[in-house]
């Protein structure tokens, strides 16, 4: 093609091509400027929660150290409002634990089997998480066991007969004011939050806002028609950690493991 | 007391504070398996280092005090990752290393614990950063 020609496919349209692609690069660096901060209906963008964050303000923990800490440290959690026959067996299972903890023969448990928490026990971020903000949906990994939860951002829930239970469930978000609002629905039976029962049409609602530019709080209520009496409300908190990046967590060889009367032992060995 | 004797007890008081507030969540697996009363003071050749999740396992050859021979111990760590925070590195231990480690025993009476402590052939004294490892009572170490 020679390089004198003036169609479409000429020179000219060579520089219109390279201007089209200039603005479509310059249009995609914007857009990917601002997708650090999920896009907010309307007004003014959402807060940035993007980054890593650790657990903070159990009773002086980590984030004893912040002068600000006893005043962002968040309410301590009620035991669960349970119905009485749920709450019978909720008390039974954690009185076994414990005698079993004092014997010496702890019971096993998911860990036992590799198997994550789960929501909302992934919430309680015994290791650090990292949230990432991209368009339409909000992202939360804990480094142990490497869980993911995807909160869709600005969408209808599903109904509770179209979601497949899980561990994490069916989660949809929206940005109310400064708080994002997360409804989570679908986990599965037996993914237990502090080996409380509940059903399938157990849901999450999540209210989740920075308290302070370095400090994230979930307020986690849990409602259940079948087990629970009223809402149960837990709290939890979270320091920013710009300097850590999470580490790969893989559930590799665990040499734990339940014997048969479902008491946690470890495989001696080997050698080599 | 010198300044430095004061500090350092100070820093002592503050980890163990520390420590026992962290306790209730700071693991995913129970350590009652573990006796919290007496330690294990095992000085012994480094079989295998295993740095997996969920927990590493130390692999030690511990010779007999009598009789001859050599005694197996496992000892469990933490996971990788808190041992990665603390400053543990894969390559800081390998087989044939000779180390001296403390170790809650098993309550079962098998040769295996949990590592409280591990002092490496260069002096260098590492903690897989047990949970409340403060909880764990340790028996004075006569072989010093």
């Amino acid at each position: 093609m020679p390089a004198t020609n003036t169609g479409p496919n000429g020179a000219r349209g060579a520089v219109r091509r390279a201007l089209v692609s200039l603005t479509v690069a310059l249009a995609c660096a914007a857009a990917a400027a601002g997708q650090g901060r999920a896009q907010q209906a309307g007004s003014a963008p959402a807060p940035d929660i993007t980054g890593s964050w650790e657990r903070y303000g159990f009773g002086g923990g980590r984030g004893g150290g912040d002068p600000q800490a006893a005043a962002l440290r968040p309410p301590p959690a009620p035991q669960p409002p349970l119905k009485p026959m749920y709450l019978k067996e909720w008390q039974a299972r954690v009185q076994a634990a414990r005698e079993a903890d004092a014997k010496g023969q702890p019971l096993a448990t998911g860990y036992t089997h590799c198997l994550p928490d789960g929501m909302p026990s992934m919430m309680a971020a015994m290791f650090p998480l990292e949230i990432l903000q991209s368009r339409g949906q909000v992202t939360i990994i804990e480094e142990a066991f490497t869980q993911v939860r995807r909160i869709h951002l600005d969408r209808p829930q599903k109904a509770l007969a179209d979601v497949e239970p899980g561990f994490f469930g069916y989660s949809v978000g929206r940005w109310q004011g400064d708080t994002l609002v997360v409804d989570t629905i679908g986990i599965k039976e037996d993914v237990r939050y502090q080996n409380t029962p509940h059903s399938s049409q157990m849901r999450i609602t999540e209210r989740i806002r920075l308290v302070s530019p370095q400090v994230l709080w979930d307020e986690i209520t849990i409602e259940d028609p079948v087990t629970l009496e009223k809402p149960w409300t837990v709290t939890y908190a979270y320091r920013r950690t710009p300097d850590y990046s999470l580490l790969e967590y893989v559930c590799e060889d665990n040499r734990e493991y339940a014997d048969d009367k479902g008491v946690q032992q470890i495989r001696i060995g080997p050698a080599k | 007391m010198t300044v430095r004797n004061r500090w350092s007890w100070l820093g002592r008081v503050a980890a163990l504070l520390i420590l026992a507030a962290v306790h209730p969540i700071g693991a995913h697996h129970s350590f009652a398996m573990y006796d919290h009363e007496r330690t294990l003071n095992l000085r012994g050749t480094v079989t295998r280092f295993q740095w997996t999740n969920p927990h590493a396992y130390l692999e030690l050859d511990v010779p007999n005090r009598s009789g001859g021979g050599v005694t197996h111990y496992s000892l469990e760590c933490t996971s990788i990752n808190m041992m990665q925070r603390a400053g543990w590195r894969s390559s800081d231990i390998k087989a044939g290393d000779r180390v001296k480690a403390v170790a809650a025993p098993l309550l079962n009476g098998q040769p295996a614990g949990l590592l409280l402590e591990v002092t490496l052939p260069d002096g260098r004294k590492l903690e897989p950063g047990v949970p409340a490892a403060t909880t764990f009572k340790r028996t004075p170490d006569t072989e010093n």
